[in-house]
């Protein structure tokens, strides 16, 4: 037993020597996580057991977001790291990490990050990768993208029916920037950052939305999609 | 643990050897590699299966399988008699003759660009080309072969153990480089040259009401901000026209039936009550050549599928939320769900659903029987 033991330790060995010792590595792997929430439950797809925060029984059927422009600060050292071509698409049973890879060593104690894809980005849709106009977040060829989209059904409180619930949020004017606190990201580390969506503020704070009283549970434009685009602007995503 | 401890010591030379140092690849002896031919605006995201990479030598040998008719009971029938080229892949019926001439029950599917799909079959049930193409081989209705026959016919033939040999590097047919070898075939079978093509790629113009077309297809009404639209993009996604290809999220219930004769779709594969009646949003590239419509074959024109969308949906628990809100004018819960397009809207829907046929595609001799 003790053989296998010695054997182990010569092969830990064998792995670790190219590695310089004790100093911090320049580089870390650093990811982001993101879990979905509603009323505070973890999120699941076509399960009738979420209730909206105005009442209604909830089924969500598609859950699915832009977050672009990651940037992580230590504000110590006053260092950044700004990640270039940064647009994500995540989404419920779809996406849920955003992978930085290897980027400098840092203690980071604040990220940055945008809902929705800027200005630049929301020009043009001839894109690849998360941007693919293909991956059913561009409304169309030439008017840029979803950044929230959130479909579902409700049962309605008045009508008792069946009625569907569709945000489609976009528009530069519903891009919106968030700085959070981070703890817990030491450099040389690999580290993940959690982080968590609250689809209930996108019905309140601060403007509450109550389905069953909307004139249209389609929201695909207009002044009910920049209330919503203010309510995620604020608590929509948190550090979990 | 005498094994163990050599294990371990083969490890240990493994690390050492590897530590540092840089790995050398083998030379590669066998099949040729090749990669896909498709447009730059088709996802580079579709990952090829590991274990099925695409080769030159597999592809020709897929090619002959999906002609072959010995895979058939009778030696009747191959894939290609309910996949024909010239109708994109489908074969014009309602439902499809197998051997001895039994119908099925389900309406041939088109194929074309497959590899951007993940599930297969109206209701599901592969998740992958390498096994859906081994069901058709053995379904009573349709080539009613068992699959050890199949592979011992094959065996014994004198021209395929050769070619197994240069795709899979053995002579040994198996099932499982048979469902391989077909699945590559299918892989290569990429639509991407229609007039919408060519639109997408900046070389031609569409006309004035193929292009209102475009965006009613592609758009998702909003009478509140005078949107109009079709919605038929929120299904059938983006330049390929096909499902959502994350999970189950591309099968739909899209009101073809009401609940008293909704059949099971998609809950035949997960038991959720909630997919009744749900099936795979196909993609519709070369959609005026491939009718009969729908997993039944029910509508036999493009007219009466505009008019199923526009004024014929039946409303059921599962009917999609995206066709229950959708509408071009305000919604009344007390009228049955409609999407009020105007018969010009409709015509013009459906010339741009023309400009989905891709004439390259259906002569392409890359595709064809190679027994003629
Ligand atoms: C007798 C007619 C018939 C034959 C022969 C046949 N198919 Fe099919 N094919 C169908 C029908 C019908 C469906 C849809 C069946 C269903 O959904 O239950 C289908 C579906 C498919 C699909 C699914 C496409 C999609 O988009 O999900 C593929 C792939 C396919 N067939 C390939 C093959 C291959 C490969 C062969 C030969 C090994 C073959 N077929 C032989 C009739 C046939
Ligand atoms: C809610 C999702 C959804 C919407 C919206 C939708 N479809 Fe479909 N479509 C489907 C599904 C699912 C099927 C297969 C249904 C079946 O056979 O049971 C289908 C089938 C079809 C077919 C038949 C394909 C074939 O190979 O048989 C055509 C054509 C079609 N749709 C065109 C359209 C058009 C045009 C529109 C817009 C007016 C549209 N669809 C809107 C989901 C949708």
């Amino acid at each position: 037993m003790k053989n296998i033991s010695y054997l182990f330790l010569a092969v830990l060995f064998a792995f670790a020597s190219c590695d310089k010792e004790d100093e911090t590595p320049a580089q870390m792997n650093v990811e982001i996580t993101f879990e979905n929430t509603l009323n505070g439950n973890p999120l699941e797809l076509n399960q009738e057991n979420f209730t909206l925060p105005s009442g209604e029984p909830f089924m969500v059927k598609k859950f699915k977001y832009y977050i672009s422009n990651v940037v992580l600060t230590d504000t110590e050292s006053a260092t950044q790291y700004i990640e270039n071509d940064s647009y994500h698409l995540l989404g419920q049973d779809f996406n849920s990490v955003i992978d930085l890879g290897m980027i400098p060593s840092a203690n980071y104690d604040q990220i940055t990050f945008s809902i929705g894809v800027d200005e630049v980005a929301n020009s043009r849709t001839d894109q690849t990768g998360d941007l693919d106009p293909n991956n059913d977040m561009a409304w169309n060829w030439n008017s840029g993208y979803k950044f929230v989209v959130l479909e579902g059904e409700f049962t309605h409180q008045s009508t008792q029916e069946r009625t569907g619930l569709i945000f489609h949020i976009g528009t530069n004017s519903n891009y919106a920037t968030v700085t959070l606190p981070l703890s817990g990201v030491m450099a040389g580390k690999a580290s993940s950052i959690a982080l968590e969506t609250a689809i209930d503020e996108l019905f309140s704070n601060p403007n509450i939305l109550a389905p069953s009283n909307m004139a249209s549970t389609t929201v695909m434009g207009g002044p009910v999609a920049d209330q919503i685009g203010q309510n995620y602007a604020e608590g929509f995503i948190k550090a979990n | 643990m005498r094994s163990l401890i050599r294990y371990a010591g083969w490890m240990m030379a493994g690390a050492l050897l590897y530590s540092c140092g840089e790995s050398e690849s083998p030379v590669a002896q066998g099949p040729t590699p090749i990669s896909l031919e498709k447009p730059d605006y088709f996802s580079d995201q579709q990952a090829m299966p590991s274990d099925n990479p695409l080769t030159e030598e597999g592809v020709r040998l897929g090619r002959m399988l999906f002609y072959e008719k010995k895979l058939s009971q009778d030696g009747t029938i191959s894939c290609s008699s309910c996949h024909q080229q010239e109708k994109g892949f489908s074969d014009g019926l309602q439902v499809s003759p197998g051997v001895n001439g039994t119908l099925g029950t389900m309406n041939a599917m088109a194929l074309s660009n497959l590899h951007w799909q993940t599930r297969f079959f109206w209701n599901g049930r592969a998740v992958s080309l390498e096994e859906q193409a081994l069901l058709p081989i053995e379904d009573s209705l349709e080539m009613n072969l068992p699959l050890d026959e199949a592979i011992s016919r094959l065996q014994d033939d004198p021209d395929y153990p050769e070619l197994f040999q240069a795709a899979f590097g053995s002579d040994q047919v198996t099932s499982e480089t048979i469902g391989k070898a077909l699945a590559q075939f299918e892989r290569t079978l990429i639509s991407a040259n229609s007039k919408f093509d060519k639109w997408i790629r900046g070389e031609v113009e569409l006309s004035p009401e193929e292009e209102l077309g475009l965006e009613l297809f592609f758009t998702h009404p909003e009478p509140s901000i005078q949107l109009r639209g079709g919605n038929c993009g929120d299904c059938h996604l983006g330049f390929l026209t096909s499902g959502d290809p994350n999970g189950i999220a591309g099968f739909h219930n899209n009101g073809l039936d009401s609940d008293e004769k909704l059949k099971s779709g998609l809950e035949f594969v997960t038991g959720n009550p909630f997919d009744k009646g749900k099936f795979k949003a196909p993609g519709l590239r070369n959609i005026a050549l491939t009718a009969p419509y729908m997993h039944d074959g029910r509508f036999s024109t493009l007219d009466e599928v505009l008019d199923h969308y526009n004024e014929h949906i039946q409303n059921s628990e599962t009917l999609d939320v995206l066709i229950l809100e959708a509408s071009n004018e305000a919604l009344d819960p007390s009228k049955p769900i409609k999407l009020y397009l105007s018969a010009e809207e409709k015509q013009a829907i459906i010339a741009f659903l023309h400009t989905l046929t891709d004439e390259e595609f259906v002569s392409n001799p890359k595709f064809s029987n190679p027994f003629n």
